[in-house]
């Protein structure tokens, strides 16, 4: 599947190039708007954005490699991270995460069969105080149990097919 | 000027000089991987500490400007602890599998282990298992386990040849450099990567496993690839030639060389090589009085001085005709060190033709020469591959019917019966002594390394042979000069290990 940069999408990239003294203070919020569109960034939209910034493929790389909040593969709909750094595991993070994965037939990282869900572990999300905690696309789910985060994920798959 | 002190030595150095350059400069050991005199500071490997009066805490040479009255050492037991340590985390993943790596004998991380080394490793947790063995193209092989990350190969693909294939990818202990994608590293300079890096991580196709390195010498000399004329070292030894670096010239190559300049030294090696002479004889014969010739820019400035001498005192009618490989090209220029004109010495031959009243007529064939009865002269170019045109020509003077005289590097292969054709081998660049003239007119001398064919000369010499009475004695006694010893491939495993 080819990757296509859309227009709206482009002109956000050249206006946050505008807004920098460099150009690659806008490697970020570029790849943001991506992962926002696609779920992930392809090896293709770097090459596409490369072109469209005026910057070398190997810089963008270096930054999109850098940070664990881009994902290079394809995620479920339902992105969920669950915190396994200290106070979640000593909350039953690990296990939490592998009930996850038990639950909906899904090894770490991959997608689920469905489409539906991608689970991984993180470190910490700066919640510890309401440990353990996971957080499913954007949004934070704290003070769980098992069975509660499992109820929650139901209800979003929900939300989500509805 | 700056007045500092480095290791107890007194010296002086320039306004901005960094620390490192003046521990340099003042011939003291510094340890240093990431550092780089033809690039930008990085800081990154943390080896070249030193201890600087009134300075609390040890400070990197590398990114530290001198200042007047500076005080500095890098001998002191807090120094070599931290040194120490330094070189304890840069080998936290790094294989240490030197003996099947290609950069032992000339890596720095080696050299400093013998110094610095823990040898009982103080790292409890398994290496991180890394890339092996990836190819980045048809140049080079990098293997990311071996790497250090100082940072040098990707700063030159930024900063020299602006063409940013590299980076450092991911992050911590799982930091890699690579390319994007893996795209191959196909840049006209991408084997100088090779030569920056101070470790096994990156390493040549074409030289991977050709030698160990200390059995090789090198020989410093110009490389006659084009008229940039890059001062660089060819490492040899009597299995022949096995690979070119760039030697520090900072008027024609600073730090650096194209990869196609690399290449230019198979044709040395004598199993390429016109290694005897045929029909020699001939050139002791009275001859016509009307001589033909043609040259090339490949030849050292002395060459022509002797042949030009020659050619005005021998009375004979002499037409000199230069061979110009692709005359449309000559004033490419790729703004960082590759030229159009591949030949080392154009600047040189047109002086000495000027200084020797030569007129040069331009060759194209041998399309005038049917009419022509006298003797010809052919010199071929010794870089045969940047002649398009060289088996075509060599083809048809072959045929031609005149008293024919070949100087020749490359073998040339001729019916012995045709008695008209008389071929006489050639020194190469890396054989005799001399000098280039480079595009702009520096002069460049040759060092004479090992003759790889005993039998060959240099233009100057046979034209000396020439002139004297006794040719055929001459060069009966060189047919029985004793050549270099040949040795068998490998010979040293075999036999140099007998203790």
């Amino acid at each position: 599947m080819a990757f296509i940069l859309k227009d709206e999408d482009k002109n956000f990239v050249l206006e946050e190039l505008k807004r920098y003294e460099s150009k690659y203070s806008a490697i970020i919020p570029s790849l943001f708007r991506i992962q926002k569109k696609e779920g992930w960034i392809s090896a293709e939209a770097v090459s596409v954005l490369s072109e469209v910034m005026g910057l070398p493929e190997a810089h963008i790389n270096e930054v999109l490699q850098f940070y664990t909040m881009f994902n290079k593969e394809p995620v479920g709909k339902l992105h969920v991270q669950v915190c396994t750094n200290v106070s979640c595991a000593m909350n039953g993070g690990r296990e939490l995460a592998k009930k996850i994965c038990q639950k909906y037939q899904v090894k770490e990282g991959a997608v689920s069969q469905d489409g539906m869900i991608t689970v991984t572990r993180v470190e910490c999300l700066g919640a510890c105080d309401k440990a353990p905690m996971m957080q499913v696309n954007d949004k934070y789910w704290e003070d769980l149990t098992q069975e509660s985060a499992i109820q929650i994920l139901e209800d979003l798959k929900q939300k989500v097919v509805g | 000027m700056l007045k500092c002190n480095i290791n107890g030595v007194d010296l002086e150095v320039p306004e901005g000089t960094k620390l490192i350059e003046a521990f340099l400069k003042a011939e003291q050991k510094i340890a240093h991987y990431c550092w780089h005199p033809g690039l930008s500071v990085a800081g990154v490997c943390r080896l070249c500490m030193c201890e600087i009066e009134g300075n609390p805490r040890l400070q990197i040479a590398c990114n530290t400007e001198v200042q007047e009255g500076m005080v500095a050492s890098n001998q002191s037991e807090k120094v070599k602890e931290t040194v120490r340590w330094g070189m304890d985390f840069h080998l936290i993943n790094h294989p240490l599998d030197c003996p099947i790596c290609d950069q032992a004998g000339e890596c720095g991380l080696q050299e400093q282990y013998m110094e610095y080394g823990q040898y009982t490793p103080s790292m409890a947790h398994a290496k991180v298992k890394k890339r092996k063995v990836v190819s980045l193209g048809s140049k080079v092989v990098l293997d990311s386990e071996r790497c250090i990350l100082c940072s040098r190969c990707v700063r030159f693909t930024d900063e020299v040849t602006k063409t940013h294939e590299l980076g450092i990818f991911n992050r911590g202990d799982k930091s890699e450099i690579g390319t994007f994608h893996d795209k191959p590293l196909e840049n006209k300079y991408a084997v100088n990567t090779v030569d920056i890096c101070p470790v096994g991580a990156l390493t040549s196709k074409e030289f991977r496993f050709k030698q160990r390195v200390w059995y090789l010498k090198d020989e410093k000399t110009v490389c006659p690839g084009c008229s940039t004329g890059c001062s660089v070292k060819v490492y040899h030894n009597q299995e022949g030639l096995f690979r070119v670096k760039p030697e520090y010239d900072a008027e024609v190559n600073e730090h650096w060389m194209c990869d196609e300049g690399r290449g230019v030294f198979d044709w040395v090696n004598r199993q390429n090589r016109q290694s005897y002479s045929v029909n020699a004889e001939n050139m002791e014969k009275p001859s016509s009085s009307e001589l033909k010739l043609i040259l090339t820019a490949q030849q050292t400035v002395e060459e022509y001085e002797s042949l030009f001498e020659y050619l005005k005192s021998s009375n004979k009618k002499v037409e000199v005709y230069y061979w110009k490989n692709n005359p449309d090209k000559f004033d490419d220029f790729d703004n960082l060190l590759i030229r159009g004109d591949k030949n080392p010495n154009t600047k040189g031959l047109l002086e000495t033709a000027v200084k020797h009243d030569i007129t040069l007529n331009p060759f194209s064939g041998f399309d005038g020469f049917e009419s022509f009865e006298g003797d010809i002269w052919f010199i071929l170019p010794e870089n045969k591959a940047v002649y398009p045109l060289y088996e075509q020509y060599v083809e048809k003077a072959l045929k031609l019917e005149n008293n024919l005289t070949i100087f020749a590097v490359p073998k040339v292969k001729v019916d012995k019966t045709k008695k008209n054709i008389s071929i006489l081998p050639l020194k190469t660049y890396f054989e005799k002594d001399g000098h280039f003239l480079n595009f702009n007119g520096l002069k460049r001398q040759l060092k004479p390394g090992p003759l790889q064919v005993s039998s060959a000369l240099a233009l100057n010499e046979w034209v000396s042979f020439v002139k004297s009475d006794d040719f055929g004695d001459q060069v009966d006694l060189l047919s029985k000069r004793k050549s270099e010893g040949f040795r068998k491939k490998n010979e040293m495993t075999q036999t140099g290990g007998g203790l």
